[in-house]
């Protein structure tokens, strides 16, 4: 259970499982952070945060938006993710939480944006699995 | 008539460097591509064909999805590919923009020659990767507080001349003057705004650099006397364009149709594909939301030129006026933009392709380059004063490794491409592929040492994921262009430092 990075002509695609929705949910968000920085330091304070939104696979893309935001916003690479999902009442909810590497202790490159392109969030004998690009 | 068969796709041939899927199914018009047969195999090797054919089935496209002899994969619409939606009865497509809207190049000239530079090389690449942010993280040339933002996406370059990092001569050399009138930053989210901030003046990374280059070849002597370009000359290059504010603007709209416009959503064969029809409250306000972040790119630009002037006149000692440092030219291609273009007809008044046409009409279209250079000849009303008489530059930048080209607009390009061409070599091997293959250190040393090209970036991964290998022959992408007649060969330039993020 983890993620592996997949080629891609331009971009990044990670292919991710998990034993559940949140553990499939912060494998992606590992792998995104695996196209930033090969090797990201063990430094930094966690921070968390909820996403809600009106189904799986649109929670799985406001979540990974969420992060870049965060990243962007709070001078942090985002690592060793961790993630629960919900559903409550007609909304699908996310409450994650991420340790913000400074971008200082980092050699990190950009990634803009999470995509919907070739998007997919199944559920499998062993848990869930996902495959998502993003725009480098 | 040669056909080719890639997967399911068969494309037949129209003439040299065009091929054609004809139309069938839901597809709302044929799709085209303008490659040699080297560039197709490349062009059919990914699913650049299958999100080309995808873009047909936009409401309101007219005439032809086209991709550009540069075409690769991306998400939802290919890179290198240029839809015309009716703007009336069509639609406006965040995904057939890009996130990264108003990514583009400038290019600025300087008097100094490459024999001026030499022996200088090392103490530029390192002032200039010093001065100019880059990365992830590496903050911007200005940290704005709101009100500078709510300036710089209403007012763009003019916001930038005011505040004394752009001249009157920048404007007057910048795609639509640096500035889009449409532009509404009301329509832009906080979320974005907040990105924003900090990333002002500002490189990122990815395929995005800054590069000094000398001017080795000209092809068109008469138009590089207009442009300001001879042999020899040392040339600045900047590619980048709205960082996350753009990104943030994009995926914000693509959510938004999701929720407003899933009817229509839900008859396209990609979600990335996502579209507003043309008139909806939403089409509007991605488009004041698009053209202020189109703003905000070409104030990064100039911003990023603008310390790259200062950089030049403290290793040069002189002040960067005395070096002429000029902008020749700063273009999009990450844009859709309300065009007037002349389209065949059919009896019942809708646009068809020329050969069904019975009379032409000119009409507005939304113009989605994603990957596509504007390259409009020589009498488009749209053209600065400067190049009115001889066309559009067009700056083609190559891998780091290769030469860069700058074009001008073709005759051909208002009939084949609604006025566009290439915007860069295009990618043929994947990030994760190429870190494989190559290892930073090691091809910045082979730059070096063989070809005398010195690259500083913040990450070796960049270096290795944007190795001159991974790109297709920008001199093969280049040749077609100027063979088809949508954007001539006016120079060619090589690299002599190179910094990127």
């Amino acid at each position: 259970m983890g993620f592996t990075l997949r080629d891609h002509t331009a971009d990044v695609a990670v292919e991710a499982d998990g034993e559940s929705l949140g553990a499939v949910f912060a494998a992606v968000a590992d792998g995104l952070t695996a196209a930033m920085c090969d090797d990201p330091a063990e430094t930094g304070d966690r921070f968390s945060f909820a996403v809600r939104a009106e189904g799986r696979e649109a929670l799985l893309f406001d979540y990974l938006d969420q992060l870049i935001y965060e990243r962007d916003v709070r001078g942090v690479l985002p690592a060793a993710h961790e993630a629960t999902v919900r559903l409550e009442g007609d909304e699908w909810v996310v409450e994650a939480s991420a340790r913000g590497v400074p971008f200082a202790d980092v050699d990190a490159r950009d990634v803009k944006a999470v995509t919907y392109s070739e998007m997919r969030l199944a559920e499998t004998d062993a848990g869930w699995e996902a495959y998502v690009v993003f725009d480098v | 008539m040669e056909t080719r068969e890639f997967g399911d796709i068969e494309l037949r041939q129209v003439r040299e460097h065009v091929w054609e899927i004809p139309r069938e199914g839901e597809m709302n018009a044929p799709a085209r591509v303008l490659a040699s047969e080297a560039l197709l195999d490349h062009i059919g090797d990914d699913k650049t064909l299958e999100q080309l054919r995808n873009a047909t089935h936009l409401p309101g496209i007219t005439k032809h999805a086209i991709c550009m002899p540069d075409g690769h994969q991306g998400y939802g619409f290919p890179v290198g590919g240029v839809g015309a939606t009716d703007a009336t009865d069509g639609c406006l497509s965040p995904g057939a923009v890009g996130y990264d809207i108003n990514c583009g190049v400038r290019m600025m000239t300087t008097n100094l020659t490459y024999e001026d530079l030499q022996g200088h090389e090392e103490e530029l690449v390192d002032a200039l990767f010093e001065a100019v942010p880059s990365g992830l993280g590496g903050g911007g040339v200005v940290t704005g507080d709101a009100e500078t933002i709510e300036d710089i996406l209403a007012r763009g370059m003019r916001w930038a001349v005011d505040a004394g990092y752009a001249t009157d001569d920048d404007l007057a050399h910048c795609e639509d003057e640096g500035f889009r009138d449409d532009a509404r930053p009301e329509f832009v989210s906080q979320k974005a705004k907040d990105r924003g901030r900090n990333q002002i003046g500002s490189l990122g990374s990815g395929n995005h650099f800054l590069e000094v280059q000398r001017v080795t070849d000209i092809y068109r002597e008469d138009v590089a006397e207009s442009f300001g370009l001879e042999a020899d000359q040392i040339v600045v290059l900047i590619h980048c364009g709205s960082r996350g504010l753009g990104h943030q603007t994009c995926t914000d709209y693509l959510r938004r149709i999701e929720k407003e416009h899933k009817d229509l959503l839900d008859d396209l064969p990609d979600k990335e594909l996502a579209a507003a029809p043309a008139g909806s409250a939403l089409a509007e306000e991605y488009y004041g939301a698009m053209c202020a972040a189109i703003n905000f790119a070409w104030v990064n630009r100039q911003l990023i030129m603008h310390r790259t002037r200062e950089v030049f006149a403290d290793v040069f000692d002189r002040d960067w006026r005395d070096m002429e440092m000029r902008l020749l030219y700063d273009v999009a291609h990450n844009i859709a933009k309300k065009e007037v273009h002349e389209v065949g007809v059919d009896p019942e008044g809708r646009p068809v392709r020329d050969s069904d046409a019975v009379e032409r009409e000119e009409r507005e279209l939304y113009v989605h380059r994603k990957g596509a250079t504007r390259a409009f000849p020589a009498g488009r009303p749209e053209l600065p004063p400067a190049y009115a008489e001889v066309g559009q530059p067009v700056i083609i930048p190559g891998s780091m490794g290769a030469g860069s080209y700058v074009l001008r607009g073709g005759d051909q390009s208002l009939d084949l491409t609604f006025g566009s061409t290439a915007h860069g070599a295009g990618r043929l091997m994947s990030r994760t592929k190429a870190k494989q293959e190559y290892w930073g250190e090691t091809v910045q040393d082979e730059l070096r040492e063989q070809e005398k090209i010195y690259v500083k970036a913040q990450s070796g991964a960049t270096v290795a994921e944007e190795a001159p290998g991974v790109y297709k022959d920008v001199d093969e992408v280049v040749r077609v262009s100027d063979e088809l007649g949508i954007g001539d060969k006016v120079a060619r330039t090589f690299p002599v430092c190179n910094i990127k993020g």
